[in-house]
């Protein structure tokens, strides 16, 4: 046994790199961005040449070039890579996106380019969801795990490189926290996972946001509307589950 | 219709859920900051336990360190470990409080010439020190507490390599009893106890159950040896000698108050009558024979201040019984003769037959046992004569804990360099040149040896808070520095590889996991010899000539005054005198009528050393020639044991004895506490004391209630035809005359398998309060503060109620200031453990307005603080005065600093205008109630301990299931003659049974 405050462990990572080049050439293969399509195709008379001036923007080209061939595009051989691919590139700025709802977070992390194109298992990263009633943030190390072994020319994208900072700097990163329950609400994550409830049920369609956000579900309760993550929004839950889960207040409260 | 596209939608849905962000945004935002490597063996949300030593006292308890996200936040015992197997007093519970204290030295401190201080680095601070260390030519001690062996050696290494010397100071040194081994065995140790054979014990003072060398084994011990289920005689019977009632009196089936001091030559008379009685030690027993042969018994007893009768008894007891052993005096009654006392109880033992038995000798010291008073004193000469350049000052207050006298403020003035490596400014500390603070026993790595071959590992939970370093490292670093003949004198590496090294003959990740190397072997076979002849029979030196003799005892949470920086230390009520935060000063109420004064009046006490004015707690257990004082008040330095930390320079709270104590140095070169006469006079003052418990009469309500011996042996019927009743006992029958018992079970849905219920054996809780502690730190119960304490708003959830004998029903409702039912000579004191009853028929569910209590489906009496709207009628509808009331912030005024960290995150903080109270660990059920669910099964008997039950040295408390009727706590609860209910009459059916205290005195000594 170790000293527990001092963190020397090597815990993830090793297994990470290969399964995920993999993963992320499936998904260049797949996706095409619905607005940059719309977009490319709305310029009918091709106009001057567009030259590229970063990787994103070439991806961003070369896609519009696809719908339409007649466009005149032209890549600097620096920008003409692989990689970041276009749904990254996408991703990375809907995430940042100041019209979006939710907080802006210290990097623009895509929920929807991470766990819906990648299909990334939720709990890959939030590990102990299942163990512990914390679902757990994952920790720089595990990011990097990945991330370390993608080609320089991602540093193109801003968040990749306040991620490497982060990690050089060995300094966690502070996320804005967005489903939040009150000090006297002990909620415990591994009941309901072991209950069998899908992450979704609380946390929307996390998989289909890039930007994440508390999703709103209001509903009336005995005519009162009631959000996520209120006590009735639970309750409501509890009590529909052919009293499966516990009402008691001692169960959440103490 | 244009197509609604998805970032329209999102455009229209951002409005909306910016709205609602702005109608609720009192909510401050939360980062999540998790960790850049996670530990592979932390998963944020789950706790995680380390084995490793309390460092509190010299017992050295084994540890259990509970840690979530890398923060200790709960201290258990270890269950391994043969001196606590489990428990943890309320000391070692409060000690959790130590790495977090809000006045830690977060850095390297130099003072400057004009009394100011400035942070440093430790570059400079060791550069600095090694210099001098260079120039010192041979003249650098090293002043200490006692440390563990592989410490003691690093440290003894760089002493002999820097040249010069080393005294390990420990305030209670019990070198008297050391001595004394010496004297009567050849072997200077401290013997060690095993009382759980015995069937009489005779303490000589050493107050083995709260001060002793080792309380919570004492307890175990104790109280399993008179186990009412295992012995139906009622097993060993407790004879306690002491001048004053303390706990252990509390506790004894017998307490005789003789003079204070003649503990020895009551031994030694007893000891005469046993030789005479043909008993024999198996040793040198000429040389006792010549000993004992002028020993006049009568004579003895006679200026003892012991009845003849008594002392005859006495004597026949001991002669009569089969496995008897007598404990030598302790702190408060060594004298300056204390060596003799002791030894004369080691010799006592030796007729008794108990050497070897429930008394043994181990063959050595323990590496780095301490010095005598004598080698400080000698010390202190050499500094005074400018023989000292460098002094490093390490684990030890010697301003605070040696009296004026001795001088050694004064010599510390003539010493070149005065370095020390206290972790908080103490009273010591802030006269040094250079502070390099240490860090503490949570923050590094440490062993210890309680005793000779049993082994006890320290190990790091906590990353160190501030620029700290350990002990072992800071002697390592600035060895090596100083050059190359020093670091050949010390190991290399860090002071971890020290410490692997020292348990290289075992697997060292074993001995973490376990705790360390516990497989000491018994020590051989001693007996007596011919140094009995030392023993004198001569009263004590008492210094001075007032009316009173002045006993200093240590205080049980504080010790020598090491203690009293913990919060809990001073919070939680002393279980003697119930009164917390301050010192007082204990005399009888004949004395105080006589002076004219009451509870709080403020006195003068003054011996030829000095005065000191604190407030008197008038007691009718204690002797009218005695006056007492507790060890551990009138610090001037630390946050919570004196008033500075509260914004006022340099203020004690409360007074400390040791200023007025000569520095008699007894028999030995051993420390006389007992070595002083006091004069008492008035002040005309008055200054309230903080005082839990304001009578100690239970008006016949039969808190705590007590079954005569005789009684339970003819197998009293008290519950005899009595129907069960089937649906829970309501039938009237008129009167006062409910029908019991009712069944807890009934009080739960009936959907529910539980019914979590208690059963307190009063007969088995000495009273310790470790349980009060241990509740408080598990639950976030925060602590009030003294101001607050007076004002009676303590917020214990669980408190020791403490009666003596039945009580009465007084003509009229008078109602006293102080307790004052003790009565000398009478020990029929009952400890009550005091908390949520869980009533079935709660008379503070129905009267809260916004139901924030309730009864829950478990039968718990749920307590909902976001609900609670403070109206307070639960608390006055309360039967037990058990719910507790945020009168204030306290979590957030209170725990300033680290503090918080201690938090237990399972449990919500509470914050102003809340009420709250026990809810037998709720979260722990709840706990459980996720493995059991995750493996489909119901919670098993035994998985659900509460703090309370976890921490008790005497296994006072089960906690089970009353549903399940195999459970230990209905098993135990079925005890017709000896179960009650508090407050039966009510009918508010609790789930908490008490099994009454066993009266074992054959005198029939009681109460009404």
């Amino acid at each position: 046994m170790k000293n527990a405050g001092r963190g020397s462990g090597l815990a993830f990572g090793r297994r990470a790199g290969g399964t995920f080049i993999a993963l992320s050439l499936a998904a260049l293969v797949g996706v095409l961005d619905r607005d940059a399509g719309a977009e490319a195709s709305s310029g009918e008379d091709h106009g001057p040449v567009q030259v590229a001036t970063s990787v994103c923007d070439a991806q961003r080209l070369k896609a519009a070039k696809e719908n339409d061939p007649h466009l005149q595009i032209e890549i600097p051989a620096e920008y003409n890579q692989q990689w970041p691919s276009l749904s990254a590139c996408v991703a990375h700025e809907e995430a940042w996106d100041p019209e979006a709802p939710g907080p802006i977070q210290p990097i623009p992390f895509s929920h929807k380019h991470h766990a819906g194109e990648f299909g990334i298992d939720c709990q890959y990263c939030h590990s102990g969801t299942d163990r512990s009633r914390a679902a757990g943030v994952p920790s720089v190390e595990l990011c990097m795990g990945c991330h370390a072994q993608f080609p320089p020319s991602y540093d193109e994208l801003t968040g990749i490189r306040i991620l490497k900072e982060h990690w050089e700097e060995k300094k966690p990163i502070e996320w804005n926290q967005i489903y939040r329950l009150p000090e006297h609400v002990k909620f415990r994550h591994n009941r309901h996972v072991a209950a069998g409830l899908e992450c979704q049920r609380c946390h929307g369609p996390v998989e289909k946001i890039d930007k994440l956000y508390l999703v709103p579900d209001t509903f009336w309760w005995y005519g009162v509307p009631v959000k996520k993550p209120e006590m009735g929004w639970c309750i409501e839950c509890h009590r529909s589950n052919d009293h499966q889960a516990s009402q008691d207040c001692l169960t959440c409260h103490y | 219709m244009p197509e609604l596209d998805r970032r329209h939608f999102m455009k229209l849905v951002g409005v909306g859920a910016g709205a609602a962000a702005t109608a609720a945004c009192s909510d401050p935002v939360e980062k999540l900051v998790p960790y850049v490597v996670q530990p592979e063996v932390i998963t944020p949300g789950i706790a995680l336990e380390y084995a490793s030593t309390c460092t509190e006292c010299s017992t050295n308890c084994g540890l259990h360190v509970r840690t979530r996200e890398g923060r200790p936040i709960k201290l258990d015992g270890n269950p391994e470990h043969p001196i606590n197997r489990g428990a943890l007093c309320a000391r070692g519970q409060a000690a959790i409080a130590r790495p977090y204290l809000p006045q830690r030295y977060e850095a390297p401190t130099k003072r400057n010439a004009d009394g100011s201080t400035q942070k440093a680095t430790w570059a400079e601070a060791e550069a600095a020190v090694v210099a001098k260390l260079r120039s010192a030519g041979g003249r650098t001690w090293v002043l200490g507490g006692q440390v563990g062996p592989s410490l003691s050696g690093v440290i003894d290494g760089w002493v002999s390599a820097v040249g010069g010397g080393r005294v390990v100071y420990e305030p209670f040194a019990y070198e008297a009893l050391r001595e004394a081994a010496a004297w009567v065995f050849g072997v200077r140790a401290l013997p060690i106890f095993d009382l759980s054979e015995t069937d009489l014990i005779v303490d000589f003072g050493s107050n083995f159950l709260e001060a002793g060398p080792s309380p919570v084994e004492g307890m175990r011990q104790f109280t399993d040896a008179r186990d009412i289920a295992k012995h139906s005689d009622g097993g060993a019977r407790l004879i306690s000698l002491s001048p004053r009632l303390t706990l252990t009196g509390a506790n004894s089936d017998q307490w005789l108050a003789p003079k204070p001091g003649s503990e020895g030559p009551i031994a030694l008379a007893l000891a005469a009558v046993l030789y005479r009685g043909g008993a024999r030690t198996g040793g040198d027993d000429a040389a006792v024979g010549r000993l004992l042969s002028g020993v006049d018994s009568k004579a003895l007893a006679a200026e003892a201040g012991l009845d003849p009768e008594e002392f005859d008894a006495l004597a026949k007891k001991l002669q009569k019984a089969k496995a008897a052993v007598a404990l030598p005096p302790g702190v408060a009654a060594t004298t300056s003769g204390g060596t003799s006392a002791a030894a004369a109880v080691l010799v006592l033992n030796a007729l008794l037959g108990a050497n070897g038995r429930a008394m043994q000798i181990p063959s050595s010291d323990t590496a780095g046992a301490p010095d005598t008073l004598q080698a400080v004193k000698e010390l202190i000469a050499r500094m005074q004569s400018g023989d000292v350049d460098v002094l490093v000052i390490h684990d030890a207050n010697p301003i605070y804990s040696l009296p004026p006298s001795a001088g050694f403020a004064e010599a510390l003035k003539k010493v070149g360099l005065v370095v020390s490596t206290a972790t908080l400014p103490d009273e010591t500390s802030v006269e040094a040149d250079w502070v390099l603070p240490q860090s503490t026993s949570f923050e590094s790595w440490g062993d210890a040896e309680p005793r000779p071959g049993l082994r006890s590992v320290v190990q790091p939970t906590l990353r160190p808070i501030h620029d700290t370093k350990s002990l072992g490292d800071i002697f390592l670093d600035t060895g090596r520095a100083v050059g190359a003949h020093v670091a050949s004198k010390i190991p290399g590496g860090s002071f971890r590889e020290v410490v692997e090294t020292a348990f290289s003959d075992s697997d060292f990740r074993s001995v973490l996991a376990v705790g360390g190397d516990f497989s000491a072997a018994p020590p051989a076979a001693v007996s007596v010899g011919a140094g009995v002849s030392q023993i004198q029979t001569g009263p004590p030196t008492l210094a001075g000539d007032g009316d009173f003799t002045l006993v200093a005892y240590p205080h049980p949470y504080q010790g020598d005054g090491s203690g009293s920086d913990l919060p809990w230390a001073q919070e939680t009520p002393d279980p003697v005198t119930k009164l917390s935060w301050s010192s007082w000063v204990e005399m009888s109420l004949g004395t105080a009528a006589e002076l004219g004064v009451t509870f709080g009046d403020v006195v003068a006490v003054e011996t030829p050393s000095g005065k000191i004015e604190l407030s008197v707690m008038p007691r009718g257990g204690i002797r009218d020639d005695v006056i007492a004082i507790p060890i551990g008040g009138g610090h001037t330095q630390s946050h919570y044991g004196s008033l500075s930390g509260e914004g006022s320079v340099g203020v004690a709270r409360g007074a400390n004895v040791i200023s007025i104590l000569p520095d008699a140095v007894g028999e030995g070169g051993g420390r006389a506490w007992l070595s002083s006469r006091a004069r008492v006079s008035r002040t005309g003052r008055f200054a309230r004391l903080a005082l839990s418990q304001w009578t100690d009469n239970q008006y016949e309500r039969g808190f705590a209630q007590k079954v005569s011996l005789a009684a339970l042996l003819q197998d009293d019927e008290k519950h005899h035809g009595e129907e069960h009743l089937a649906e829970g006992g309501e039938a009237h029958e008129g009167g006062h005359d409910f029908a019991l018992p009712y069944d807890p079970a009934n009080d739960s849905s009936p959907d529910s398998p539980y019914r979590w219920g208690m059963t307190i054996d009063t007969d088995r809780c000495t009273g310790c309060s470790a349980c009060v502690v241990a509740c408080s730190i598990e639950n976030n119960v925060p602590v009030v503060g003294e101001e607050q304490a007076i004002r009676h708003r303590e917020m214990t959830w669980l408190r020791i109620d403490r009666f003596v004998g039945d009580g009465e029903v007084s003509g009229g409702r008078e109602r006293r200031p102080f307790p004052d039912r003790e009565r000398l000579g009478d020990s029929d004191v009952r400890h009550s453990p005091m908390l949520c009853q869980q009533c079935g028929s709660a008379p503070c569910e129905s009267v809260c307005p916004p139901i924030a209590t309730y009864h829950s489906d478990e039968g718990i009496n749920g307590m909902i603080y976001n609900r609670c709207i403070g109206t307070r009628y639960c608390a006055n509808n309360c039967t037990y005065d058990v719910r507790r009331f945020n009168y204030f912030d306290y979590s957030r005024e209170n725990w300033p600093g680290e503090l918080p960290f201690m938090l237990n995150p399972d449990v919500t903080v509470r914050g102003q205008g809340v009420m709250e109270k026990c809810m037998f660990c709720v979260q722990r059920i709840n706990g459980a109630r996720q493995t059991a669910k995750n493996e489909g099964r119901l919670i098993a008997d035994g998985e659900v301990v509460t703090a309370c039950q976890q921490s008790c040295p005497s296994q006072a408390i089960s906690f089970g299931n009353t549903k399940d009727k195999k459970s230990e706590v209905v098993v135990k609860a079925d005890d017709d003659a000896r179960s009650y209910i508090a407050l039966h009459v009510l009918n508010t059916r609790p789930a908490v049974t008490y099994l009454a205290a066993v009266g074992r005195d054959e005198d029939g000594r009681s109460h009404g």
